[in-house]
């Protein structure tokens, strides 16, 4: 457990062996000059002062983080200028800075897309240092209690650790207005033929529509395409060539094309994760598939006016399975950074066991990282929303995503195919062309793009 | 030369005068002391726009990427890949288009609204000129602020306009994700945005526009119209052309407003020149192609502010 007030207290014991350890160093000869101390340790603050730079793009986890910040400059006395800008715009600004190598960072986002090439360009520190160091990172805090899962993609090929996830969000489903459903004697979809029933049957139901789902089609369509057996490349990692004009890939484009043009808000090809996820919580949007973090604010009934109508299930499955999207993100500390240790202070305590539990319990925050948090029965209380175990789906979902099928997204030349594939269901949706069209057109496109980074296909 | 009858203070003067440089040299070292002075702005504008300038220009003959820079950084090995690459680039060529279409749309609109409401608060009183000042806001706005603004009218879920047009049973479907309308929404904002600057610049020639040939078409007996197509207009000409060169220079950096409320959709609907090659190399990290990309478009504003400034300078002649 982390600390929760910066001052450990000297015991007795703790005294007599630091008074051993001199009298040992002197007797040796050896003067042991002490690694500067973690900043929770005794009441020195060693970084006291030092200004760190953070940003995260902007997501739950890392907005609700800003409200401890004084804790821990209360704590350590490490200053932290924080951001959060939205997802896009995080990543276009670090992938940029990163490349320079340069130091205006000091901890940041390990976007699950970016991560094959943020890691393997060198451009995050490996953490396998701090780690090995008990006077850097004591043992209580446990780096094993993550989930094997969420922290897999955040390690190079050697599987030395780059970052530490704050979360493994995972795909799933809700329906806000789930009355409705009822009322139509339907149940929540658990396949993709009983999305279109029940959204046949209660689109336009009190005013309420029937789907929504974020633009970042590259994200919210892959579960879709999965299903219905089709993928991005043909067997990613190894084999990378694109796959986007299989049959497969066609239907689904097709599908997932006709939700949105028919049971969708006007406008939703504009709808980024925030307009989403707001429609639902608004009640103007009945059914959605999309993130479990911010999913979970649905049945706050706080932030929500579903609160008491809400309902969650899996993600629908397909003719060919259930494919769900786990993507992890984590904090680590860019290879530029010229406070790497201070650094470190930061992200043991943001993704301490603590501060998960916090999170959890102050915030209801879902999406945990760490198994001891997710199995405690505070998780379950706390995930138990309108009557429904969310807690289970989400394990349920990151158990999925352990059968490899995510292998797609953290390939260095993802992050090109993913605004092909933004742009090719915009196509679709719009009807500009036809799916088969478009499909051939984002194939053409990916096959080009993936030859300019220098993959052989 | 020296005359022999002039008293000693003049002989003093004489050898003074001898002594100085000539008016000549006088000349020289006064150039020399300016370009002295103008030498660190020389140096501050080099280095904040030709070096970044001529920066871009040197990476256009690259394939930098900046996953891969070993490899692609300072290679010239194939110089011109990216400028033949781009030919062929579908992509490139449609955005092409669309900047064209977005420029003489945005461009066209802004003169034609300026020139009605500068025409229409051409006069002097107190409340016309506080009208004037209102007029001005969208122009001093941020951007980002003016493209969100226009963000929420163009949502139906959460629109005034929509809404109330619904009521009135005229209900609009979300041009921002039709494929036919996107391009006019954004022109549609774009003219919000900048109309003032047209009518700024339309006003301030119309105040100072001389009385006397007006008056003298109204004693001739010219209409309100005859007077506005033969005496105002061309006496506006100048600055209509100024005012449409400023115009279509800004137009080609129309970013802010497609970054946040089309991303270029749908489709490619609204994918102009600099957002493709904001996508290159902000999404891609193909700087290299990025830069190639701008080159093309920086070459086409000099050619355009070119030809225009010809024709102005042509018509400031002939006024």
């Amino acid at each position: 457990m982390a600390q929760k007030s910066g001052k450990r207290p000297v015991t007795r014991r703790t005294f007599l062996k630091a008074g051993l350890a001199a009298v040992g160093a002197g007797a040796t000869g050896v003067v042991a000059v002490p690694r500067r101390a973690p900043a929770q340790g005794g009441s020195a603050k060693p970084y006291a002062g030092t200004i760190l730079n953070v940003s995260c793009w902007s997501a739950p986890y890392p907005k609700w983080l800003a409200d401890f910040l004084p804790e821990f400059t209360e704590r350590t006395g490490i200053k932290v200028n924080y951001e959060t800008p939205s997802f896009p715009v995080y990543n276009q600004r670090i992938d940029l800075e990163l490349s320079t190598k340069g130091s205006a960072y000091d901890v940041l986002n390990l976007t699950f897309i970016y991560t094959s090439r943020w890691i393997g360009a060198g451009w995050f520190t490996p953490l396998d240092e701090f780690l090995k160091d008990p006077n850097r990172t004591p043992p209580d805090w446990d780096p094993g209690d993550f989930l094997s899962g969420a922290i897999e993609p955040l390690k190079d090929k050697k599987g030395v650790i780059h970052g530490f996830p704050w979360i493994a969000d995972s795909f799933m489903a809700a329906a806000g207005r789930y009355d409705l459903i009822q009322k139509a004697g339907l149940k929540m979809p658990d396949t993709f033929d009983d999305i279109t029933r029940v959204l046949k049957a209660v689109h336009d139901k009190e005013g309420v529509k029937g789907f929504i789902t974020e633009n970042h089609y590259g994200w919210s369509w892959i579960p879709y395409l999965q299903g219905f057996g089709g993928n991005v490349f043909r067997n990613p990692p190894d084999d990378l060539m694109p796959v986007l004009n299989s049959p497969e890939a066609i239907e689904a484009a097709e599908y997932f094309a006709n939700l949105l043009r028919t049971y969708a808000p006007d406008g939703a090809l504009s709808y980024m994760y925030d307009q989403a996820l707001n429609t639902c919580l608004q009640g103007r949007t009945n059914y959605i598939t999309f993130n479990h973090a911010w999913l979970v604010q649905l049945g706050d009934p706080q932030k929500s006016k579903v609160a008491s109508t809400v309902a969650y299930s899996l993600a629908p499955a397909g003719p060919k399975g259930r494919f769900p999207g786990v993507a992890a993100h984590g904090f680590g500390i860019p290879a530029g950074s010229k406070k790497k240790e201070a650094a470190w202070e930061f992200i043991k305590w943001a993704m301490s066991k603590e501060m998960f539990r916090r999170m959890l319990v102050e915030k209801g925050y879902g999406s945990v990282t760490r198994r001891s948090v997710i199995e405690s029965p505070e998780f379950k209380k706390q995930m138990t929303l309108n009557g429904y175990d969310v807690a289970d789906l989400y394990v349920k979902t990151i158990e999925l995503a352990g059968k490899g099928y995510m292998k797609y997204r953290t390939v260095h030349v993802y992050p090109q195919v993913d605004k092909l594939i933004d742009k090719a269901i915009e196509l679709v949706t719009s009807r500009q062309m036809s799916a088969k069209e478009t499909m051939e057109w984002a194939q053409t496109n990916a096959i080009a793009e993936l030859k300019r980074a220098g993959v052989n296909l | 030369m020296a005359r022999m009858d002039r008293s000693p203070s003049d002989a003093a003067l004489a050898h003074r005068v001898a002594a100085c440089p000539s008016v000549d040299g006088w000349a020289a070292q006064r150039r020399r002391a300016f370009l002295l002075g103008l030498i660190p702005a020389l140096v501050v504008l080099a280095a904040i726009t030709l070096a970044p300038a001529l920066y871009l220009l040197v990476t256009s003959l690259t394939p930098l990427s900046l996953v891969r820079p070993a490899e692609t950084a300072w290679n010239f090995s194939r110089p011109w890949t990216n400028f033949v690459a781009l030919m062929a680039d579908a992509r490139f060529i449609n955005s092409l288009g669309v900047q064209v279409r977005l420029s003489v749309v945005t461009v066209s609109l802004q003169l034609l609204a300026g020139l009605a409401v500068a025409l229409m608060l051409n006069a002097r009183s107190p409340f016309l000129e506080a009208v004037r000042t209102a007029f001005l806001v969208p122009m001093v706005l941020p951007p980002i602020v003016v493209a969100i603004i226009w963000k929420v009218l163009y949502t139906p879920e959460i629109s005034p306009i929509h809404h109330l047009l619904a009521r009135v049973g005229l209900p609009v479907s979300s041009l921002i994700t039709n494929p036919r309308a996107a391009l006019w929404a954004i022109a549609l904002a774009d003219t919000w945005e900048w109309f003032p600057f047209t009518m700024i610049m339309i006003l301030a020639a119309l105040q100072m526009m001389p009385e006397e040939p007006m008056e003298a078409a109204r004693i001739d007996g010219a209409g309100p119209w005859q007077l506005f197509r033969f005496v105002v207009l061309p006496l506006l000409r100048p600055t209509l052309l100024l005012a449409t060169l400023f115009r279509l220079i800004d137009s080609i950096k129309a970013f802010p407003l497609i970054y946040v409320m089309t991303n270029g959709g749908p489709g490619m609907v609204t994918e102009v020149t600099n957002y493709y090659a904001f996508i290159q190399a902000f999404n891609f990290s193909y700087w290299g192609y990025a830069s190639a990309i701008t080159v093309i478009m920086v070459a086409g504003v000099f050619f355009l502010s070119w030809l225009i400034t010809r024709v102005v300078g042509t018509e400031v002649d002939i006024e």
